[in-house]
């Protein structure tokens, strides 16, 4: 596009017309076919309504089936997951009670499986054939790597580029395995269930985590070290009333340590779980358009918890490693529960420079 | 009995309701005084929506608790 001022509306004016009449032709994907699209997966969607009705769970497709009751009961999905290969058949309980220990495979974790095997193909086809100077996959890679870093450094300070990749591996999972549940197969077949609406793998999650970041802490401070943070026997010498009043803060936080796996396993649970079953009442009730809505809001709500369980395990690890007593503040979010860890050691130091 | 239980659990989900709405009110006069950290903001906004969410589904899950456990 020609720029000089003198002359410039006439040439102007001239350039822009040929321009204007040019586009449309050219725009591969216009409204009018999208519009199309939308109103054919509408009809294919009342088509197979009409066709293949939803029967009562447990019956034979033809049964009569209501128009509220019945179709949202076909569809829900009870916590525990359906099994899809039983290890022992003999000795399954006939009535499941609460916790219970059987051999089993389940549907979520054949769907687990097909997850880790995605992920793995995915990480082996974009590191093949590594170069000094990078091609056009290894240099997207590693442009997702780098962002990932700063991501983390950025929350957790410079220390944090350490525990990156185990920070990663639970995003990439997490984020894997709850968007495997909107894809459409996956909650309809019985044998295949998105893995992190399940409460034991969210559980073993939390565990594997919980088990970190307490290793972490073990190993960086010693024994010792770790426990002094929960029990400052130390506190005692400045007097009785202090000594109290640090053991009386260590017995909170350390139960607050172990409410830490549990909010992480029942909070990304209840996330994936209810939106799968929201997804599968409002498919139910509303068969076209409404669903498509929460389908996009449920991709990202699976985004976003994805990025909170990795961000508080990052966050776990990043306070159990600090020593008692320092005064570091994080950049960013305070990573929730030991936020006033550092007030009482921040205030009591501060005050004398006041003074 | 069990669907009553249910339903009075599930109303606790008012707490994450008003607090993601207070989160979103403050992080927009945030961002309004101060453009350029707009990002930033959003990025925090973001984690933060998240935990208080996480709250709510606590209740979601004694709700089921109470439905499914006989």
């Amino acid at each position: 596009m020609t720029t000089d001022p003198g002359g410039a509306p006439a040439t102007r004016v001239e350039e822009e017309e040929p321009v204007a009449s040019a586009t449309p032709p050219r725009k591969r994907f216009g409204v009018k076919a999208f519009l199309l699209l939308c109103a054919a997966v509408v009809a294919l969607d009342l088509l197979a309504a009409i066709l293949v009705p939803p029967f009562p769970k447990g019956g034979q497709p033809g049964q009569a089936c209501d128009y509220p009751a019945c179709f949202i009961n076909s569809v829900i999905e009870f916590p525990p997951p359906p099994v899809v290969l039983d290890l022992a058949p003999a000795t399954a309980p006939a009535t499941a009670p609460l916790i219970y220990f059987h051999p089993s495979i389940s549907s979520t974790i054949l769907t687990m499986w097909i997850v880790m095997a995605f992920i793995l193909l995915l990480a082996f086809l974009a590191t093949r054939r590594m170069r000094q100077t990078p091609g056009r996959v290894q240099n997207a890679v590693e442009w997702a790597y780098e962002f990932g870093s700063d991501f983390a450094v950025g929350i957790g300070g410079e220390r944090a580029r350490r525990y990156y990749p185990i920070f990663a591996a639970f995003f990439l999972f997490i984020l894997f395995s709850n968007w495997s549940g909107l894809v459409p197969p996956v909650g309809k077949i019985e044998q295949l269930r998105a893995p992190t609406s399940d409460v034991n793998v969210t559980i073993g999650l939390a565990l594997t985590s919980f088990v970190l970041f307490q290793g972490e802490g073990f190993r960086r401070l010693g024994v010792r070290g770790y426990l002094g943070k929960f029990f400052p026997i130390g506190e005692f010498r400045k007097g009785l009333g202090a000594g109290l009043l640090a053991m009386y803060v260590g017995i909170i936080e350390l139960f607050l340590e172990f409410v830490k796996p549990v909010t992480l396993s029942m909070r990304l649970f209840g996330n994936i779980y209810g939106g799968e079953v929201a997804l599968a009442v409002v498919s139910a009730l509303t068969l076209a358009l409404l669903p498509v809505f929460l389908l996009g809001l449920e991709a990202l709500l699976n985004v976003i918890q994805a990025l909170i369980f990795s961000v508080l395990t990052l966050m776990f690890i990043l306070i159990a490693i600090e020593g008692h007593g320092s005064e570091e503040r994080h950049p960013a979010a305070a990573g929730g529960v030991s936020a006033d860890h550092t007030a009482p050691g921040g205030a009591g130091n501060h005050q004398p420079v006041a003074a | 009995m069990e669907h009553i239980g249910a339903g009075i659990a599930a109303l606790a989900v008012i707490g994450p309701g008003i607090g993601i709405g207070i989160l979103a009110g403050m992080s927009s006069n945030a961002i309004g005084r101060n453009p350029d950290a707009a990002g930033q903001i959003r990025g925090l906004a973001v984690i933060l929506a998240g935990f208080a969410e996480g709250l709510g589904v606590l209740a979601i899950v004694v709700a089921l608790l109470a439905l499914f456990i006989k």
